[in-house]
């Protein structure tokens, strides 16, 4: 509660700083914002080519939208994905960025991670604008979705965000981590079903059978990775058109707040000394 | 001028960490076994003093006395290890002159940047606009951005926004001595102003006839601990009579 007052008395200075990076950052260049639908436009293609075209992998089509594209389905896990990780990268180094200001003013220190994720957040928003119309054009009636969908990704910033937190003060001890959090990513990224359907973890899972004698499964295992259920819950939305099921949906929300919980634990017990450890 | 207490510092006692190592990878820390060997260095001992709401106050000493660390205490920049620090009012601190700016943003984005960041809104920052501008003579260039910008309009521009909107404390370390003569005259009105307005200054510096002109009393600190305090001509004059005896100590030794 107090953290909410903090940011909604700190409200100018989060607009002042987000506004700052989303102007900054496309300033002297041609294409401007464009720029931010380079990089998941580039990998579906990649992605569609190799995994659609080369490897055949079948993607269900909607249920019950019935649209049957797979650069589609694709772009329903990659965006969520892209979203996700350049929040939680932007978020994690904001500190050592604005390690000027840190040092030279006071203000609310936790407006400087927000800040970032708010910048971060708008920049996608082309993406998913684009992702839009796309649906719209492939025959998907998304917009009835659109409100739920929009809650979902604001709970995965709010997940995104607790992260974030957690290793802004992380990075501060060990700059490794920024670097660490690129492997990292790259692994999250395959474990998560965005470039191919969960159903095939789901068939590999049954032909295993339970592992070691338990009654745990590969699918069970997998699941824990809580991108999986961000992913699944937006699909639903957006590609199938349809209520999300509920287990994922609850999942998502239990992840987003014990991720925030933490990340302000952990941030609000470093934050006084943020000038000395920079 | 009230008696009312504008800056309570109560005991106040700051440490740094002094690393003679430090394995900011994670490589390092492992394979020494531990993050980092430190020792504590002293910045601040037990500094225990009351700022008048109004007065000007200067705080003198040589290179690493402390003062600046105490400075950035009351900025709420530092956090002491113990005792404490009230301050009464809105605090406005000028540690280095354009810190907030962007270098992307023009001019003009970096002022309402600025004004946010010092906890302004918008409107506040859009009534006082046109006299940042003025004040900092840089008119011209207000819509480019501040990266093509020479140093001396830099700190104009950053002098100018920061001291646009009269806070209740001032915080100012050494930045009487930037641009160029002129400038540095109208800084010193502008501060004069301010001062005459009832805000709360506090000044350090190393230019002790300014401190003994400029401000009512003074302290002085050395190695972190508080050698005297009182009136500004007093407690500068001591401050000159020391630094000579040392000179001369230096000299003839």
């Amino acid at each position: 509660m107090s953290t909410l007052r903090e940011l909604i008395s700190a409200r100018y200075v989060l607009s002042a700083l987000a506004f700052r990076d989303i102007r900054g950052q496309y300033r002297s260049t041609l294409l401007g914002q464009l720029w931010s639908l380079a990089n998941p436009l580039t990998q579906m293609l990649v992605y569609t080519f190799v995994f659609s075209f080369v490897f055949r992998v079948q993607s269900a089509p909607g249920d019950p939208s019935g649209v049957d594209v797979y650069a589609l389905y694709l772009l329903c896990g990659l965006i969520p994905w892209s979203l996700f990780q350049s929040a939680v990268t932007t978020g994690m180094s904001s500190l050592v960025t604005n390690a000027n200001l840190i040092n030279k003013v006071y203000f609310p220190r936790l407006v400087i991670p927000f800040a970032a994720i708010v910048a971060t957040a708008y920049n996608s928003g082309f993406e998913f604008l684009v992702l839009t119309v796309a649906l719209l054009v492939a025959g998907s009636f998304v917009l009835p979705w659109l409100p739920l969908a929009l809650l979902l990704v604001i709970t995965l910033l709010v997940f995104a965000t607790g992260i974030a937190l957690a290793l802004s003060i992380a990075n501060l001890y060990f700059r490794d981590t920024q670097y660490l959090l690129g492997v990292v990513f790259q692994v999250w990224m395959w474990m998560s079903p965005i470039i191919y359907p969960i159903t095939l973890v789901e068939e590999r899972s049954v032909a295993v059978g339970p592992l070691w004698g338990t009654n745990i499964t590969l699918l069970d295992i997998y699941s824990v990775n809580p991108l999986v259920h961000f992913i699944t819950v937006f699909r639903e939305l957006m590609y199938d058109n349809r209520l999300p099921n509920l287990p994922d949906s609850l999942a998502c929300i239990a992840w987003a707040i014990a991720a925030l919980a933490i990340g302000l634990f952990v941030f609000r017990r470093h934050e006084k000394r943020l000038a000395e450890l920079l | 001028m009230s008696t009312e207490v504008a800056i309570r510092v109560e005991s106040v006692s700051k440490t740094f960490r002094q690393f003679s190592e430090r394995n900011q990878s994670l490589k390092s820390a492992a394979m020494r076994g531990r993050i980092s060997r430190y020792r504590e260095f002293t910045a601040l001992s037990d500094i225990t003093m009351d700022i008048k709401a109004g007065e000007s106050f200067g705080l003198i000493g040589g290179n690493g006395s402390g003062k600046s660390t105490l400075l950035k205490c009351m900025a709420r920049i530092l956090y002491p290890n113990h005792g404490q620090i009230t301050t009464v009012g809105n605090v406005s601190a000028l540690l280095e002159l354009g810190s907030g700016f962007h270098p992307e943003l023009t001019g003009r984005e970096n002022v309402f940047l600025n004004g946010a960041i010092q906890g302004l809104t918008r409107k506040k920052v859009a009534a006082v606009f046109d006299e940042i501008v003025d004040f900092s003579g840089i008119e011209p260039f207000i819509d480019e951005p501040v990266k093509n910008y020479s140093s001396g309009m830099y700190v104009r521009l950053g002098f100018a926004a920061a001291v646009a909107i009269r806070p209740d404390i001032l915080l100012a370390d050494e930045i009487l001595a930037v641009g160029d003569f002129e400038f540095q005259a109208k800084c010193l009105s502008r501060m004069n102003d301010l001062r005459k307005e009832g805000t709360t200054i506090v000044l350090v510096s190393h230019d002790i006839h300014k401190v003994s002109e400029f401000c009512d009393r003074a302290a002085w600190l050395n190695q972190g601990k508080l050698v005297a305090m009182g009136t500004a001509p007093d407690v500068t004059e001591r401050y000159l009579g020391a630094a000579e005896d040392a000179a001369r100590d230096a000299a003839g030794s």
